[in-house]
């Protein structure tokens, strides 16, 4: 559209003046005197104008002496619940379409920045994650998208809404499929909310994939109980034997937070219940669950169905069953079909009390692992299937298909929700390329991440701390999520985001809000299932309190047979449907809270699902497939690591800069081998950080990648493991590039489907050195104790804990010249007296899994930077929570003197772990030494001690000269090497340098400043917050009202924290313990945290080094008495 | 010097007497002013406006005469209900709505003194006169004394010019006695030839004062350092006291309508910070009071516009919020955290003690040093109520077990651990 109007700028253009026409290109109406002026020639010389730039330099620097104003700004109006300076807490629910957690938010002035667990949900975890406990920062990620996208550039939410309707009126016109592939939809409004979508759009189909699947499991229920679903397992009451086989259970698999808190809950001793769970793990890689169980067999991937097999034949001759009749042996380990034997014996006679679980996402390899469970009686008792998850849902077969249609072009749009697909599928099955057929493609993502940058639409959805939400993770559980900050990226500063489910209630046509919509769904569906609440808006207040709601289970049944998701907004009438629905209900609600009754009732419900008949399972031939996998020179098996998971979270730097608990590497992808293997292959060794490691090039299913090698001990030999989450190709991942190779290889590639299930693990697996080199950072180096285990690590087994509580806890002695005397006895100081409270920490070593929730906690509450890849291989790690990790050796003292091996080299074999090493975990933190190396040598007494027994640590006084870290015995103090808060070389993985990330501070907590020394403070602002709320309240302080921030992230309560000065208090007891010591008891420190001894449940006596050799010398000198006695 | 003295006072005898002159004029209605302020002034307006009551400008010649506007004052809620016509004629125009009963509240004298009040409401006092009776007394403030360091100066610049005049009197004189002598005429040595020869024939005393001069130096550059962001000047005892984006005058507020602190300041007790008052609860009142007594509606007009408030149509536009920039008067130094309720709630202090007194203030100023030293100064002196905390049982005990050779029984915060690093820097 053209117009005739004519603008112009002023009368001179309009008439085209010749004045105006030999100037118009002219930038200046008059030339710039710049040759005269810096030739002096001009009016202002060269010399005046440095004169002026010099008077202003010197007016600005003097102007500048003085302290800047400091503003203040109150709000206009205060929300009513804020009070500034006042942390609030809500209650929501993480779920990022990966991993699922109930949650408390802590906001700040408006601002989340903590994340802890909602205690109140009894059934689920105690704890959090390390990934969990990580998401707050998500929130602040600046590689967010702050508008939507159409074509690759930036748009507005008008015309992509526009642009989208017609598409999806074409699409449906013409009969072509919208697709809407999402990981699992745990929120049941959001399913309904996908039924109004399809309302209006009855071409459209909903996929479901999970990109780490668990469809097998799905299928063998199908199989064996005709229920298509993931069952709950309860691993508090498999109390005597759990036999897990490549299932990362503490670590990763399926709900590791749940899992971990029932499971210590066995592990938790005491001399009154000399009883503990015994824990056998079968695995190829060195897992957090392979870590922490009792006994541990190596097999290769390609042997897990054949372990499962004659696990099933062992159990079926143990409770006399039918065996099946494949037969399997393991080749690689011979000790496995001997343990399996027994373990079959064990778990014989804890019938209902123990649980058998399987990594492998194979459906005749689960088939046979449900007929174990069967065998054992362990249905309803340790394993459900009628308390079902609804996390893990997805479809590998749904994926096929959907990648069938878009290659067919049956599919005209395709929606990806919570998934990132591009990233995510396996090479082989080609998604990209099939997606990229289809016409229109949307993405809900909140970054442009793989799958997004490939979509024609990106509408980015607001992060789970913006959003409004339910979730249904396990059947007859709900929980809601509510938004704890306005969203960040909100108009008019931005076009902004906006939720998917108002998105697709606004594509749907219903006029209404997704938070009235939700209110509307659960006043309708959710309400009438509970006989708490009289009324819906007690209800609903009253559930988003609390965050979590556990209905009537007879109703909720009742309410599953009539009620499939319906479209509720007909939008017939042109009014939103969405109020008057309670009162209805409400008056025929009849139900009372009775807890007898409701138990009843629900043991007769599930009493009458059980009735239906039960399909035939045919376990051989089940038996023959699962052991048909066929093995390999090298196999591999991709695992998720606790840190990054599937790599949603890739762009986190807390993650990235977390350990991995087994290897203890940050920052890297890697391939993990046996060090023989290592050995054998020529790789470098790495056994130390400044040697460098081999990159090899690994081909797996056809897929070629070059990764470092990096040598894990307990690794099975001839195998290879490869974390996924890492190979993010994303331009505006800024902290994933940080990571090694440039943000590492994405293992998501070598997946590979079999018997229509997505595998992890592959036999077609070729390695090939390349002579090119690799720097890990590690944060331990070193890998065993070298025989000082009474000083640092005490372990006895269960067998010589019932004999004896406090064995291998010898108390300390000291030389002196009256003899030996106990340690309390001799101290070159005075005991200072602890007048009020006196703080104190117990670590239950045999509850302590290793999960590194703690840390990424306390890397939350107390600021601590990350420093990056560079920065950790320099030891510069800033963590002041760690968590040590020691394997043993094969080597001792005994050893050595037997078999003549000399000194050096049973020092340098002390350092090698065995073949199959055991694991133990240490928390590391300020031990808060009541008699502190540290406070003696500073020059300025920056570090001295409180009244209440902690080391404290004054930044504002120090000065830098590191004479406490040189004295630390336990290397826990941290020196601000850089200034992390400003350094442009931190600027892309700080995310205190960033106008976004800053906001995730906690402040209450000081940002340490560079030359100053940090460490563990014991959460001093808690402890400070919670005495006040005492004085405040005219009280003593509750014990366990204080938590420090890693006892409360703990998912297996193995911290213990509280007034040593109270007698009633949990740390009191813990510290009366038989099984407590402290570490480096002997040099007199009086540490203020101490230890509880790892009980391993083991027949074989542990014996402590130094034991050994007191006894040896023991005998020695008897012998020498004889001797003597001889003589005279 | 006599001619200011006499200004001066005379000044001062005209304040005396416009003082005296107004509290005269006024002394009846004063104590009506006090009750109308503390118990209507929230409804009623003394103007034609109406706030939530209707404006109070010239009720007398409304309303019936006789004793009705004192019953109404008194129970308004008994003249409804008894059927009384104009009563309920107010009744229906204010929306059906009763006035608070004040029967019970004030005294009958005092409903009587507010009537007074209300029905002749006293002449405004113009602004300008306090104003200027304001500058005047800081004027005399400033001509208080001479700043000795001027008077140095001035010595200095003296002495200066005293050894320049008898240098050129010594040289001509040395030139008078040369040329009776016959001798020569000296060569004309320049000052700084013979300041150079001076120096070099006294170099230990140059020396000397070289050194104490640069340790002058140097003590007060640390000196000075010590005083970054350190606003207080302990000097001249003044504190600093920027001036605010409105003229916010604590005087009249806390001190003229004793308003207590916590009614603005209302976090105090529950958080770390004390709380800069949102611009809400300014417009409690001041949906009101549209009218200062000083600044007229000039200052309370940011308030509005901070609001959003159109005090004409009485309504609020939220897109024309805009949060009011204090400036912050009380800077802790960095790295420390102070918590208000923490003293406020358990160690029962009274604002004015760090403060000081706010009532009297116009602009706020700091009063304490907020220095560390300043800190632990009050914490090795002040006692710790400890009796009737029940979280200090236990603390108690232990304490007098500790201090049992000093016999005492009551304990400083000092004592207790109260000056320990970590209780403030964490």
């Amino acid at each position: 559209m053209g117009t005739n109007k004519k603008y112009w700028k002023g009368l001179s253009e309009l008439n085209e003046s010749p004045e105006f026409l030999k100037h118009q290109q002219n930038e200046f109406v008059e030339d710039l005197p710049m040759t005269e002026t810096l030739n002096g020639e001009g009016t202002t010389s060269r010399r005046d104008f440095l004169k002026v730039v010099g008077f202003t330099t010197a007016a600005a620097a003097l102007a500048s002496c003085e302290t800047p104003v400091i503003k203040s700004i109150p709000y206009v109006v205060k929300p009513e619940d804020v009070t500034p300076g006042v942390a609030n807490f809500y209650a929501s629910t993480f779920y990022d379409g990966h991993d699922f957690a109930p949650v408390l938010v802590k906001t700040q002035e408006g601002r989340p920045i903590k994340i802890e667990a909602n205690e109140l949900h009894k059934k689920h975890s105690e704890g959090t994650t390390a990934r969990t406990q990580a998401s707050v920062l998500g929130l602040y990620d600046s590689a967010r998208l702050t508008a939507p996208y159409a074509k690759g550039t930036a748009s507005d939410w008008k015309s992509v809404d526009a642009a989208i309707g017609k598409s999806l009126a074409d699409a449906a016109a013409s009969g072509k499929e919208i697709a809407i592939l999402s990981s699992t939809i745990v929120s049941p409004s959001t399913r309904s909310v996908i039924s109004e979508f399809i309302a209006k759009y009855p071409t459209a189909r909903v996929y479901q994939y999970d990109s780490v699947s668990y469809s097998a499991l799905r299928e063998a229920n199908e199989k064996v109980f005709a229920a298509c679903v993931v069952s709950t397992y309860d691993f508090e009451k498999a109390n005597k034997v759990v036999v897990s086989v490549a299932a990362d259970f503490l670590g990763t698999w399926l709900a590791p937070a749940v899992f971990s808190t029932a499971y210590a809950k066995n592990k938790k001793v005491s001399p009154e219940k000399p009883e503990m769970v015994k824990h056998y793990q079968f695995e190829s890689n060195l897992s957090l669950t392979g870590a922490n169980a009792d006994e541990r067999y190596m097999i290769k991937p390609s042997e897990i169905g054949k372990t499962i097999v004659a696990l099933y034949n062992e159990v079926a001759k143990a409770t006399g069953n039918t065996a099946v009749s494949a037969s399997a042996s393991i080749a690689s380990n011979p000790d496995v079909q001997k343990a399996l034997a027994k373990i079959a014996k064990e778990l014989a006679a804890a019938k209902g009390q123990s649980l058998v679980v399987c990594g492998l996402n194979d459906t005749d390899t689960q088939v046979l692992v449900n007929g174990i469970n069967k065998m054992l009686d362990n249905y309803d008792k340790t394993i459900s299937y009628e308390h079902h998850l609804n996390l893990k849902k997805g479809d590998d077969k749904e994926l096929a298909n959907l990648i069938a249609n878009m290659n067919s072009g049956k599919t005209g749009v395709v929606i990806t929700y919570n998934s990132n697909p591009v990233y995510t599928a396996p090479a082989k099955i080609g998604f990209a390329a099939a997606y990229k057929k289809v016409p229109v493609k949307i993405s809900f993502a909140q970054t442009l991440d793989e799958t997004a940058q490939l979509a024609d639409y990106v509408c980015p959805d607001h992060n789970w701390l913006e959003s409004w939400g339910d979730a249904n993770p396990v059947r007859g559980h709900y929980s809601l999520q509510q938004p704890t900050i306005n969203p960040i990226f909100s108009q008019p500063r931005y076009q902004g985001t906006r939720q998917a489910q108002d998105t697709l209630l606004k594509w749907a046509g219903v006029k209404t809000d997704y938070l009235t919509y939700l209110q509307a769904y659960w006043q309708n569906s959710i309400f009438p299932m509970q006989a708490k609440y009289g009324d819906f808006y007690s209800f609903w207040s009253n559930t988003l309190h609390d965050g979590i709601l556990k209905v009537h289970f007879a109703k909720l049944v009742e309410a599953e047979k009539t009620a499939v998701n319906e479209p509720m907004a007909k939008d017939s009438s042109g009014k939103p449907l969405m109020t008057g629905v309670a009162a209805v209900i409400a008056d025929s609600l009849a139900l009372k809270k009775d807890e007898k009754k409701e138990k009843a009732e629900e043991k007769k419900v599930i009493a009458a699902e059980e009735e239906k008949k039960l399909p035939e399972v045919d376990y051989n031939a089940a038996a023959s497939k699962a052991t048909a996998a066929k093995g390999g020179t090298w196999e591999i098996t991709v695992y998720e690591k606790v840190s990054l998971g599937n790599g949603n979270q890739s762009n986190n730097p807390w993650l990235h800069e977390l350990p991995d608990p087994i290897s203890k590497v940050t920052w890297d992808n890697y391939i993990t081998m046996h060090p023989e293997d290592v050995h054998e292959q020529k790789f470098g060794e790495m056994l130390r950080q400044d040697v460098d490691g081999s990159i090899a090039t690994l081909t797996v299913n056809g897929v070629a990648v070059e990764l470092p090698v990096y040598p894990q001990p307990g690794q099975a030999k001839g195998t290879i493991g490869v974390a996924l989450g890492y190979g993010r190709k994303v331009e505006s991942y800024k902290v994933a590039k940080e990571a090694g190779l440039d943000g590492g290889a994405n293992a998501f590639e070598f997946l590979s489907v079999t018997n229509d299930t997505i595998q992890n693990i592959s036999s077609e697996v070729s390695i090939a050195a390349t002579d090119k080199i690799h720097q890990f950072a590690a944060t331990q180096i070193h890998h065993t104790i070298m025989g000082r285990e009474e000083q640092i690590l005490r372990e006895t087994s269960l067998a010589q804990y019932k004999e004896d509580a406090a064995s291998n806890n010898p108390k300390a002695f000291i030389h002196t010249n009256q003899g030996e005397r106990p340690l309390e006895e001799v101290d070159l100081w005075a005991a200072h007296p602890r007048p009020g409270v006196k703080w104190g920490m117990v670590i239950d070593m045999n509850t302590c899994i290793g999960c590194a929730a703690c840390v990424v906690a306390c890397t939350a509450e107390n600021n601590v930077p990350t420093v990056g890849k560079d920065q950790v291989r320099r030891t510069r790690d800033m963590a002041w929570l760690r968590i040590d990790r020691y394997y043993t050796s094969d080597m001792t003292r005994k050893r050595a003197e037997e078999e003549h091996i000399g000194g050096r080299r049973m020092y340098l074999d002390m350092e090698n772990p065995s073949f199959n090493p055991k694991v133990t975990f240490q928390p590391i933190m300020c031990q808060h030494c009541n008699h502190a190396p540290c406070e003696t040598v500073c020059p300025v007494l920056a570090t001295n001690h409180s009244t209440e027994g902690l080391n404290q640590m004054t930044y504002n006084r120090c000065i830098g000269t590191r004479y406490c870290a040189n004295n630390c015995p336990f290397k826990v103090r941290r020196f601000n090497w850089f200034n992390y808060q400003g350094n442009p070389d931190f600027a892309d993985i700080n995310p205190s340098q960033q106008d976004l990330g800053r906001m995730v501070l906690n402040p209450d907590v000081v940002v340490r400043g560079r030359g100053v020394m940090e460490k563990c403070s014991m959460c001093q602002q808690r402890l400070q917050a919670g005495k006040l709320e005492a004085k405040k309240a005219g009280q003593p302080i509750k014990d366990g009202a204080i938590k420090t921030a890693c006892q409360q992230a703990c998912p297996t309560n193995a911290i213990s924290f509280g007034d040593l000065n109270d007698k009633d208090s949990q740390v009191t007891k813990d510290r009366e313990n038989e099984r407590n010591y402290f570490l480096l008891e002997e040099v007199g420190i009086k540490p203020t945290v101490s230890y509880l001894v790892k009980v391993r449940n083991q027949e074989e006596k542990i014996t402590l080094e130094a034991e050994e050799e007191k006894e040896e010398k023991e005998e020695g000198e008897g012998h020498k008495e004889k001797k003597e006695e001889a003589h005279a | 010097m006599m001619k200011d003295m006499s200004r001066n006072a005379l000044n001062f005898l005209f304040g005396l007497i416009l003082v005296g002159f107004v509290s005269i004029n006024h002394a009846s209605a004063a104590d009506g002013k006090t009750v109308f302020k503390q118990n209507c002034a929230v409804c009623h307006a003394l103007t034609d406006q109406k706030i939530t009551g209707p404006g109070l400008k010239a009720v007398g010649d409304r309303v019936p005469k006789g004793d009705w506007l004192f019953n109404w004052i008194k129970n308004n809620d008994k003249l409804i209900k008894g059927g009384d016509a104009y009563a309920v004629k107010i009744y229906k125009e204010n929306g059906n709505q009763t006035m608070t009963v004040m029967e019970g509240t004030l005294t009958d004298d005092e409903i009587k003194a507010v009537e007074a009040y209300i029905l002749n409401p006293p002449v405004e006092v113009k602004p300008t006169a306090v104003a200027s009776a304001g500058s005047a007394t800081e004027g005399n403030e400033d001509e208080k004394g001479v700043n000795p360091l001027y008077i140095l100066l001035a010595v200095i610049v003296i002495l200066a010019i005293l050894t320049v005049i008898l240098r050129g009197v010594r040289l001509s004189l040395q030139n008078v006695n040369n040329a009776k002598e016959g001798a020569e005429e000296a060569e004309p040595v320049s000052f700084y030839e013979e300041s150079k020869n001076w120096l070099g024939g006294h170099r230990r005393f140059v020396a000397v004062c070289l050194i104490v001069l640069s340790c002058i130096g140097m003590k007060s550059c640390w000196n000075s350092l010590f005083r970054v962001g350190v606003y207080y000047d302990w000097q001249t005892g003044k504190g600093y006291h920027p001036e605010q984006p409105i003229k916010f005058s604590h005087k009249i507020h806390a001190g003229d309508n004793a308003i207590a602190c916590q009614y603005c300041h209302n976090s105090v007790e529950k958080s770390r910070h004390a709380g800069i008052p949102t611009v809400n609860i300014c417009m409690n009142c001041h949906k009101g009071i549209q009218e200062g007594a000083v600044t007229g509606t000039k200052e309370i007009s940011k308030i509005y516009a901070a609001a959003g408030f159109d005090p004409k149509a009485g309504t609020y536009d939220v897109s024309k919020q805009n949060p009011i920039q204090w400036i912050k008067v009380h800077n802790l130094p960095d790295h420390v955290y102070f918590n208000h309720s923490q003293h406020v709630v358990v160690g029962k202090i009274e604002c004015a003690q760090c403060h000081g007194d706010v009532k009297a203030m116009t602009t706020v100023e700091q009063k304490s040093p907020l220095t560390m030293k300043w800190c632990i100064e009050c914490h090795r002196k002040t006692e710790v109520a400890m009796a009737g905390n029940a979280y200090y049982d236990r603390l108690h005990e232990a304490l007098k077990e500790k201090y049992k050779k000093e016999h005492l029984n009551t304990f400083t915060v000092a004592q207790m651990g109260g000056i320990e690093c970590a209780k403030c820097h964490y």
